[in-house]
């Protein structure tokens, strides 16, 4: 046991030996900054979990979007030869929700990581922004589409990358009004994702002067005392007619069996169909094609969808941010991303933040499961500064005010 | 076209490439390549009547002649290929094979090497034309996309769309010497014909970016905006310069116009409206006429030069990418 402690011994001696003979060498060239990116998830996140028919039978997988961001740092590499400056990306897959500000706290103290891409619900964002105040940190959301988190919480510290709810359900009306599909029968699920569905749907038929001919709570079961509620055919029974109807459904199973189920030939939009997205796999303008291979060659195989493109694009804005400041600072950094900046999403239009609520503006695609149908903002949807302020919330029509 | 064995191929390659060359004829023929019909139609100079519809591999793009102007290569990028054209022929001979996606490249007639960039695997492939055989993969950054060879031979640059660099690379030694960060997503080369400066188009920055070739550095930009447009709607990506140096045109994509740009000056001299998301872009040999891909308006549109009106749009293949004539 002696022996084998000493053996030991001059083995991490060596190690020691060759560690400091690498970093004399290196010590000669002065080593590159680097910038680090922190990827934050949880396990078991009930968001990712599969939405399945049956046990086997999965109808979508909902994975972490992770892939997204790290297709950008490798997009970065290339970059960090000419820029002299290294990017990192590091995944932090925490237990719980809870456990999630100990282990940004920890990777800001220990590794001096700044830019966070979260991957968690909305709730979670409220003790993250807390946490980090005062401290130069930027959270990036890559997949809370939810409204409240940007006008009610409302925090400098975030940059939302994914679009708004209200920003989706614009998209999807404009195209409804442009193909003048004013009339709307809207089908709202128990959820409460479908309330807030419903009810951005709702504020953008208002923007947009459609109609909602009826709106009627649909509840998925084979009960008879409730077929008002789950018969297809029932509920999409009305004397008046109607150009299409809408459906929020975040548990899929009802709306996945409406279509060629309704009471007249209409189209089915929201959950199903015609969904308004952020990023579709067919999309093939501006350099699209490419993008989704890289995914899925980086992904073994699978379709990059709105979250990957979410976190995709918060790494790029980092990268971008060192390239066009040369400068690996956070300060100058942050400034350069929430200064009005234009990046290139591969969606056409620059994406850029909104300096009110830092939401990133940004087309919206219409998207059935197979081709880009259009993309908002549609032609002839006009802004006087910039048509994608067509989409979710302008200056003046959300309480939060984070302009400088 | 398709062939099924290798070895077919290269006899095939091999007895076409023996063929004594013959000189220009000065056809004046045009020949404009559609990645969505996956054809290269060849149009009378005059008349700009279809006179021949050559079938090629899939998603036909780039478009270059070898020096006697007997060969016409045509990438395609679905079918990770250069198709060989006989221009007295008008049909498609041989078939290279490239790396996956090629989309631009460049001719070395007097070394028989291609240098094409393939934006799939971001590498530029260094192609043997005789033996019909990639012998170098150059790695670039990801989405190499615009290609222009030194008049020697001797440096290549290749812009890389997602790292906004542009890459200077040693041809003999097959690697990259130097990089430029350039304008956001930096697409296609021109260069003044003095080898001062090369001009390269960035497509999200709405400009062009002027490199001094000597220092490597960048030593200017011009910057587009028709009257009426906002900045986020120009997105420049083809660039083609009169043979004296003195005029160049930028198709503007989205903007839907070509820009006239002044090249000493470097100072915009006005904006010629053309036909939805124009890309590609040719001169004649006299410059005189200007022709100009429009990509989603499945057109061409003809510009005279000393007007700088525009004065017929020509119904093509679905997606027209480029335009190469035989003057």
């Amino acid at each position: 046991m002696i022996s084998r402690r000493r053996v030991l011994g001059r083995y991490w001696l060596a190690i020691i030996l060759v560690a400091s003979c690498a970093h004399a060498l290196r010590a000669q060239e002065p080593p590159q900054p680097r910038v680090t990116i922190g990827f934050i998830d949880i396990e078991d996140d009930p968001r990712h979990e599969p939405i399945r028919a049956y046990e086997r039978m999965i109808l979508k997988t909902r994975e972490h979007p992770f892939v997204g961001a790290k297709v950008a740092i490798d997009e970065a590499q290339a970059l960090s030869r000419a820029l002299k400056i290294d990017f990192a990306l590091e995944r932090l897959t925490v237990k719980s929700e809870a456990a999630l500000v100990p282990a940004v706290t920890q990777a800001r103290e220990s590794r001096g990581i700044q830019f966070f891409v979260v991957d968690a619900s909305a709730e979670a964002f409220r003790p993250l922004v807390e946490a980090v105040r005062e401290h130069d940190v930027l959270l990036f959301n890559a997949t809370a589409p939810d409204d409240w988190l940007r006008r009610e919480l409302c925090s400098r510290e975030i940059v939302h990358t994914l679009p708004s709810l209200a920003m989706t359900m614009d998209g999807l009306v404009q195209h409804l009004v442009s193909r003048k599909w004013r009339d709307i029968l809207v089908l709202q699920g128990p959820a409460a994702a479908d309330a807030a569905m419903t009810k951005a749907f709702d504020a953008s038929v208002k923007k947009f002067g459609a109609r909602i001919v009826a709106k009627r709570d649909f509840k998925p079961g084979t009960d008879p005392r409730e077929r008002e509620k789950n018969n297809p055919l029932l509920l999409t029974a009305l004397n008046r007619d109607y150009d299409v109807i809408f459906i929020a459904d975040d548990a899929f199973d009802f709306a996945r069996q409406l279509p060629y189920q309704t009471q007249r030939a209409r189209p089915v939009v929201g959950a199903i169909d015609l969904e308004p997205v952020a990023w579709h796999w067919t999309w093939e303008r501006h350099g699209a094609p490419q993008l989704n291979s890289r995914f899925q060659r980086a992904s073994n195989g699978r379709r990059m969808d709105s979250q990957d493109w979410a976190s995709w694009i918060a790494v790029k804005m980092v990268v971008q941010a060192a390239l066009r400041t040369g400068s690996a600072d956070f300060a100058k950094q942050r400034e350069f991303i929430l200064g009005g900046n234009g990046f290139d999403g591969y969606k056409g239009l620059a994406v850029s933040v909104r300096p009110w609520d830092q939401q990133l503006r940004q087309a919206v695609f219409l998207a059935t499961p197979n081709a880009v149908i259009a993309s908002a903002p549609i032609d002839g949807f006009l802004h006087r500064t910039n048509t994608l302020d067509t989409l979710g919330d302008d200056e003046q029509e959300t309480p939060c005010k984070l302009k400088r | 076209m398709i062939i099924g064995r290798p070895s077919l191929i290269f006899a095939f390659v091999a007895a076409v490439l023996a063929v004594v060359p013959a000189a220009a004829k000065n056809t004046g023929l045009i020949f404009v390549s559609n990645e969505k019909s996956n054809n290269v139609l060849v149009l009378d100079p005059k008349t700009f009547k279809v006179v021949k519809d050559i079938k090629t591999a899939k998603r036909p793009r780039d478009m270059h002649f070898n020096a006697d102007r007997t060969r016409l290569y045509v990438a395609c990028g679905n079918d990770d290929a250069i198709d060989v054209i006989d221009v007295a022929k008008l049909e498609v001979i041989g078939r290279l094979k490239t790396g996956s996606s090629p989309e631009t490249f460049a001719i070395d007639d007097a070394r028989r090497r291609i240098y094409v960039a393939n934006e799939e695997t971001s590498t530029v492939a260094v192609i043997d034309i005789e033996a019909n055989k990639i012998v170098q993969d150059i790695k670039t950054g990801d989405e190499p996309e615009g290609v222009h060879l030194s008049d020697d031979g001797k440096t290549l640059y290749v812009t890389s769309e997602v790292g906004n660099l542009v890459h200077q690379i040693d041809t003999e030694a097959g690697r990259v010497t130097k990089d430029v960060i350039v304008g956001t997503r930096p697409r296609r080369f021109a260069a003044t014909p003095d080898g001062r400066e090369l001009w390269v188009t960035a497509e999200l920055a709405g400009e062009v970016t002027i490199i001094d070739r000597a220092k490597f550095a960048v030593a200017g930009k011009i910057e587009f905006l028709p009257p009426g447009m906002r900045k986020s709607d120009v997105t420049p990506v083809g660039v083609a310069m009169t043979r004296d140096g003195k005029t160049a045109f930028v198709t503007l994509g989205h903007a839907a116009h070509v820009a006239v740009v002044d090249v000493a000056a470097r100072k915009v001299e006005g904006y010629i409206l053309v036909g939805k998301r124009p890309w590609g872009v040719t001169l004649a040999r006299d410059d005189r006429t200007l022709f100009v891909a429009n990509g989603l308006g499945d057109d061409v549109t003809i510009i005279d030069v000393r007007s700088r009106k525009a004065t017929q749009s020509i119904p093509v293949g679905r997606v027209p990418w480029g335009i190469v004539i035989d003057d």
